[in-house]
């Protein structure tokens, strides 16, 4: 975890020794790992079969009632969607502007200090924050806005945050230390403000691999379970008015969290919870491949 | 750029899946119990002393009557611990397997509410003003005569036994809907917890989970009152009770038998004393 670099000029190409065994150990490694992802798509969309080519699921409703045979998963998605946005909205700036503070203005030492205690942060299990949520933020949440309980969207969203901040944080920080030197430099001897050479100099070269690490935070927050399971509500329902942000939810991983050991495999509830993952593998595949084009770009043309 | 967060994670994934097969190895004789929270009390004491006594491994996990059947089912686990009948659907997704259900004790599900409303005077309801709460008709403890604040709802997970004959008893159907739901929980000691940290909720909850913060109403009926207590569940007054069954499949191990054996023996039934349920055997 400790050393992501995302600046495809950091890049170094592995030459082997001419030893096969290495090799194709390595090319075998390589495979399996691509195996593995496959068998996973491969299952996942075997499983979902029966409910998208059954008809009478309703999947587009936003009735959620396996006992009477309605799967909308219209709510979930909903909710998943919501809460990433909350998440993002609040951590994306956050995190930037503390690893432009980091990167810019303190001491060596002190950075190492911030970035280290900022990777732990990020290591810490989704449950602790979960049991945090329970605690003392949901708690905080439903004082604070006069509401009945505090398990709602809001909560999810800060919680999750929270949890994403350290990512955003420690692999912008990577981006903004990155920019070489000389750039600062020269800008400097043209007469620029040091907040005009973050502005226009450090932030675009570094763009490139900030949207990275928002992306890979993204990707976090679309796949985390656990926490927002506890301070969600689970509430299978579309919040009334749409963007009551203090009403409970449910998202794609809590309801999966919730039903997926219940449901009987094969059964249709089952294919429909698989199919909800398949729709998050979906979006986070989309993120990957998003996120890779960007990499790819020269950063320093941008 | 990918391949180093790519790697831990695969790197974990070879560690589970070989420490799983590692314990999957070395335990053939361990006794595997998963299913509903409401039982789960009984069968940990019970296995913690049957363990204490013969050296036999157990394993007992939560995760609610619905979990601890398909575990069963799926030979995941041999004794599935459930606080409702199997319904005839989860029967029917297993047509090649016996299941047998084996009552081990009473307990009562019991409307609670948070002791702010039950301090301040609603101390018993009837079925049907309960059923008036869930359905979403009254949303203000005012209407019983408590304090002008808007009721907290807190319904439980579809599959869940508690919920399953709390339903039956107040709505009439065990898979009833609730429209006026405001949180959907899980085990009894989530909502315990939700139900303590609001001071306008109710909820429903095993006898053995009542404790200062959550208080069990009476149930009106008619001009009688029914306390939620062990004398009136015993007598059958109390009109929520239901077994606590754990269900085994027919080709079950005999170190499991044993078990099972030992729940029902004078012995094994203290436990369920001592969890706050009444006995099957008194």
């Amino acid at each position: 975890m400790n050393q992501i670099s995302l600046n495809p000029r950091l890049r170094t190409d592995i030459t082997f020794p001419k030893w096969n065994g290495l090799k194709s150990y390595a090319v075998g490694s390589a495979l399996f790992s691509s195996t593995i992802i496959m068998l996973i798509l491969g299952t996942l969309l075997i499983q979902s079969h029966p409910a998208l080519f059954a008809s009478d699921l309703n999947l587009l409703s936003e009735v959620w009632d396996p006992a009477g045979g309605q799967y909308g998963i219209i709510p979930m998605i909903f909710g998943t969607l919501i809460i990433m946005s909350i998440a993002m909205i609040i951590a994306l700036p956050l995190g930037v502007l503390s690893a432009i503070y980091i990167a810019e203005t303190r001491s060596d030492r002190l950075k190492h200090i911030l970035k280290s205690s900022l990777e732990v942060l990020a290591g810490i299990p989704s449950i602790v924050y979960g049991l945090i949520g329970v605690a003392y933020l949901s708690i905080w949440v439903a004082e604070g806005f006069e509401l009945q309980t505090g398990r709602v969207i809001l909560t999810a969203g800060l919680l999750l945050a929270l949890m994403i901040l350290p990512t955003i944080m420690t692999l912008s920080e990577d981006a903004i230390s990155s920019v070489p030197r000389a750039y600062r430099e020269n800008a400097a001897s043209l007469g620029l403000y040091h907040y005009e050479i973050i502005k226009d100099i450090v932030l675009p070269a570094a763009k490139a691999d900030i949207a990275g690490a928002a992306l890979l935070a993204l990707g976090r927050a679309l796949g985390e379970t656990m926490a927002v399971m506890l301070v969600i509500g689970s509430l299978d329902r579309l919040p009334s008015p749409l963007f009551n942000v203090l009403a409970s939810s449910q998202t794609i991983t809590s309801k999966l969290g919730r039903e997926i050991a219940e449901s009987a495999f094969g059964s249709t509830h089952f294919s429909v919870l698989v199919l909800m993952s398949l729709i998050l593998v979906a979006f986070t595949l989309i993120l990957t491949i998003a996120a890779q084009k960007l990499f790819t770009k020269d950063p320093h043309n941008a | 750029m990918f391949s180093r967060p790519i790697k831990l994670t695969l790197g974990t994934w070879t560690l589970t899946a070989a420490l799983t097969l590692l314990s999957a190895c070395s335990s053939p004789s361990t006794i595997s119990v998963s299913g509903s929270s409401t039982v789960l009390p009984v069968v940990s004491r019970a296995a913690q002393a049957y363990s204490d006594t013969t050296g036999q491994r157990i394993i007992v996990n939560s995760g609610g009557s619905g979990v601890g059947f398909n575990q069963l089912a799926e030979s995941k686990s041999d004794i599935g611990m459930m606080s409702r009948d199997i319904t005839d659907k989860e029967k029917a997704q297993y047509p090649d397997s016996q299941f047998t259900p084996v009552a081990i004790g009473i307990d009562a599900v019991i409307p609670v509410v948070s002791s702010e409303i039950y301090e301040a005077g609603v101390t018993a309801l009837s079925l049907a003003d309960i059923a008036a709460v869930y359905k979403g008709e009254v949303d203000n403890w005012s209407t019983f005569g408590g304090p002008d604040k808007e009721i907290l709802v807190i319904d439980k997970e579809a599959s869940r036994g508690t919920r399953h004959t709390f339903m039956k008893a107040v709505m009439g159907s065990s898979t009833a809907k609730a429209a006026g739901a405001d949180l959907v929980l899980g085990a009894n000691n989530e909502e315990q917890t939700a139900m303590a940290q609001s001071d306008a909720a109710i909820g429903m909850i095993s006898l053995a989970w009542m404790n200062d913060d959550v208080r069990g109403l009476s149930i009106k009926d008619g001009a009688s009152l029914i306390d939620p207590n062990l004398k009136t569940i015993a007598d059958g007054n109390y009109p929520i009770a239901r077994e606590l069954i754990i269900v085994i499949r027919d080709d079950i191990s005999s170190e499991a038998q044993k078990f099972v054996d030992y729940i029902l023996s004078p012995e094994g039934q203290t436990f369920v004393e001592t969890s706050g349920y009444i006995k099957i055997n008194p």
